[in-house]
């Protein structure tokens, strides 16, 4: 058992040549993530209750199950049907990346859905009661009140889900997509060194992590400049 | 439909069961060693908490769980060399190295958990608890640990579910859990769409139980809370 330098040295750019698809993976599927969330969230608020209890059972089934059977459902099982070997989503579906990234942006919308409804469930009454009292519409409430309050209550816990969403990407490897850790475990079956190439990939993520993390300090002081006048 | 696979499914729910038990009790010693260590006023100890927390909080699940398995099996195989030259290999169950992965990544979270919920003791609480003339052991064992379990629970109910998800990740080196099975019973029956989701309907189930036994705990626990919330 030997620490080699040289394999780091080796390896390291060939496991960087799989960032582009890492980043792929969290950024459209965070984006479409993101979008999903607001969906899910506004069916919950929307007080019609066909449309909460839907959201309701969606959150429920995808934040219950592990997003690498997901994943699996998606890529493996979904062609069993003809209907959607024929359908014409199959052009996504039939590609890992697509699958990846679909099965990504429904369980991340799902977390990311239920941080929302803690925003917005988090933004003072009296604030609201103001908003009505100056003759603002439901809507016009909803714009101007909660939507900005609620994003810089839900900022720190939405940026906590940006990095899991970082991590789930790894299991795109599971599905024959060539991402960082595709690439990485490529490596090792080859060399059999996974000290030496699985804690370099660990750094690796560990700079991003810390990246996102220091980025949404900027954004969330960002938000709250009118509220830093206490301490 | 599922015909000669109950049983096999059946197996594999009772492996997650147990790869949950162990990884739960090892998750709240590595947890509660944590944050022993973040309070603690010795700066070394603290540092090497930071340290854990930011590496097993900041890397893909699936990273640690493969470099604990091959790693291990390295680490091991090289020191049996050191007694038997013969020997070539020494495989490591992907049982163990499954369990203390996820509890390490797992424990991650709740070191910070229990740290928070420690520091959310009410001074007043220990300071009555002083008047009374308790010791700082019984101060610990009657007046902390209640207030302090009672505001780790939600986030530790998350850990839990956390926990058994990522049993499933275990597959990946080769543990006979419920999705292993999955695999098994799809090269016979061709039927992946089936097999998989009778695997997600066993998670959820799980995850259905611990949020259920997380409300009735919660429930058991504000039931002498008077006036809160």
């Amino acid at each position: 058992m030997s620490f080699d330098l040289n394999l780091i040295l080796d390896s390291l750019p060939r496991m960087l040549a799989g960032l582009g698809v890492t980043l792929q993976l969290l950024v459209v599927s965070g984006l479409l993530g993101l979008i999903l969330a607001i969906l899910l969230l506004l069916m919950r608020l929307s007080g019609k209750f066909y449309l909460d209890w839907v959201a309701q059972v969606y959150i429920y089934i995808f934040r219950g199950t592990p997003i690498l059977v997901q994943i699996f459902i998606i890529y493996y099982g979904l062609p069993q049907f003809e209907a959607v070997r024929d359908s014409i989503f199959w052009s996504i579906l039939r590609e890992p990346t697509g699958c990846a990234i679909l099965a990504l942006t429904l369980n991340t919308g799902a977390y990311v859905s239920e941080i929302l409804r803690g925003g917005v469930l988090g933004v003072d009454k009296g604030l609201l009661e103001a908003g009505s009292a100056l003759g603002m519409s439901a809507r016009q409430k909803f714009i101007y009140i909660t939507t900005p309050l609620a994003t810089r209550l839900a900022l720190p816990a939405y940026s906590n889900d940006v990095i899991s969403l970082l991590k789930s990407t790894a299991l795109a490897s599971t599905i024959t997509i060539t991402d960082m850790t595709g690439i990485a475990r490529t490596i090792v079956a080859d060399t059999y060194a996974p000290y030496e190439v699985f804690i370099s990939l660990a750094i690796v993520y560990m700079i991003f992590t810390f990246g996102i993390q220091k980025l949404f300090g900027v954004f969330e002081r960002y938000l709250g400049r009118y509220a830093r006048r206490e301490e | 439909m599922l015909t000669g696979w109950w049983d096999d499914y059946l197996w594999g729910a009772v492996v997650v069961a147990k790869v949950f038990a162990a990884s739960l009790s090892l998750m709240i010693l590595f947890g509660l060693i944590g944050a022993a260590a973040k309070l603690s006023d010795n700066p070394v100890a603290q540092k090497i908490a930071n340290g854990y927390t930011v590496v097993f909080r900041g890397t893909p699940e699936i990273l640690v769980i493969l470099l604990l398995y091959f790693g291990s099996a390295i680490a091991l195989t090289a020191v049996a060399r050191l007694f038997d030259p013969d020997v070539r290999f020494v495989d490591v169950p992907p049982f163990w190295a499954g369990t203390i992965a996820i509890a390490l990544i797992v424990g991650s979270y709740a070191t910070e958990t229990f740290r928070g919920a420690f520091l959310g003791v009410k001074p007043g609480s220990i300071e009555a608890a002083r008047a009374l003339g308790m010791s700082p052991l019984q101060t610990f064992i009657y007046i902390r640990i209640p207030e302090m379990w009672r505001i780790a629970l939600p986030p530790f109910g998350n850990h839990m579910l956390s926990l058994v998800k990522d049993t499933a990740l275990i597959s990946i080196i080769g543990l006979n859990e419920t999705l292993f099975v999955a695999k098994q019973a799809i090269t016979v029956t061709g039927k992946p769409f089936t097999m998989y989701i009778v695997v997600g309907i066993i998670y959820l189930g799980f995850s259905t139980l611990i949020t259920l036994s997380v409300m009735g705990i919660e429930k058991y626990g504000n039931r002498t809370t008077v006036g809160a919330r």
